[in-house]
């Protein structure tokens, strides 16, 4: 089972790609219901681990950061979720 | 958050949080059925001033189409900041709607250069195409009944050469967009889609 998706900020991040295509971070701040900093810090280590791609953009001179879940991201997140069910069901 | 059972919930609430808002689809449905129909209106009413020179009809056509097509992008993107996020359902119908408003292009090019080539039927063919795969994407039957009226209206066009092609167009966006938009505008169920 994957450990790293065990802190609830990651894996609020990770639920909340999964469904879509792309997210700007004011709205996995709000979802994740974390600080500014502690946000960028568990961005910062999923997309270390490739499970999430960041980009950052310039919107009317405000930089801009969006994010979206990576193949191995997918799937990694889609064996955790399994796990769990399992860990559940035993 | 200890417990395996947490970590569901947590999953479940993040992803159930997620809902698909229909509203600026059916938006652009209406913007469109009122913009095409307001053209079409004003052509059949008065036609020697749209058809004045060559390519003034080409031109009254083209032109506010364009500009429409820019100021609908824009509501779009907007809408998206606010939102926050795109879902695959809402990225989907801009891929197939930019796929429309290519061909769009394409088509209104062609009839600029071939001869007895008008553009109104294979546009509405194209446009009836678009209404099924947008109606049978989002779950939403008017949009994909439209789309089929649409088809068979576009079949019997052209077994009737004759008809006149501005009231084809009043009647074919009229029941293919405008009705569907409001139905999708007035839907209960327009923010109930999961993403």
């Amino acid at each position: 089972m994957d450990k790293f998706l065990f802190n609830p900020i990651r894996l609020k991040i990770m639920s909340s790609l999964i469904n879509k295509s792309q997210c700007d971070f004011n709205y996995l701040k709000k979802v994740t219901e974390s600080t500014q900093g502690n946000l960028s810090i568990q961005l910062k280590k999923l997309k270390e681990v490739k499970y999430i791609e960041i980009e950052k953009t310039f919107s009317n001179n405000y930089p801009k950061t969006s994010c979206s879940i990576t193949k191995k991201g997918k799937i990694k997140f889609e064996e955790f979720f399994n796990s769990l069910i399992k860990m559940k069901n035993s | 958050m200890n417990s395996t059972q947490k970590q569901i919930e947590t999953i479940n609430n993040v992803i159930n949080s997620t809902k698909e808002n229909l509203k600026p689809l059916s938006i652009n449905l209406i913007f469109w059925g009122f913009f095409v129909n307001a053209l079409s209106c004003f052509h059949y009413t008065f036609p020697s001033l749209v058809q004045s020179t060559k390519y003034s009809a080409a031109l009254y056509w083209t032109i506010p189409s364009i500009i429409g097509m820019f100021f609908m992008v824009y509501y779009n993107i907007k809408i998206r900041k606010n939102i926050g996020y795109e879902t695959h359902l809402s990225r989907v119908i801009k891929i197939i709607w930019g796929v429309f408003g290519i061909s769009w292009i394409y088509i209104v090019a062609l009839s600029f250069y071939l001869k007895n080539y008008h553009p109104v039927p294979p546009i509405l063919f194209l446009l009836s195409l678009i209404l099924i795969m947008t109606g049978l994407i989002v779950k939403f039957k008017p949009v994909t009944l439209g789309g089929i009226f649409l088809t068979v209206f576009t079949f019997y066009l052209n077994f009737n050469p004759g008809i006149n092609l501005l009231l084809v167009n009043i009647v074919g966006v009229s029941l293919g967009m405008l009705v569907p938009g409001l139905s999708l505008f007035y839907s209960k169920s327009i923010n109930n889609l999961d993403g």
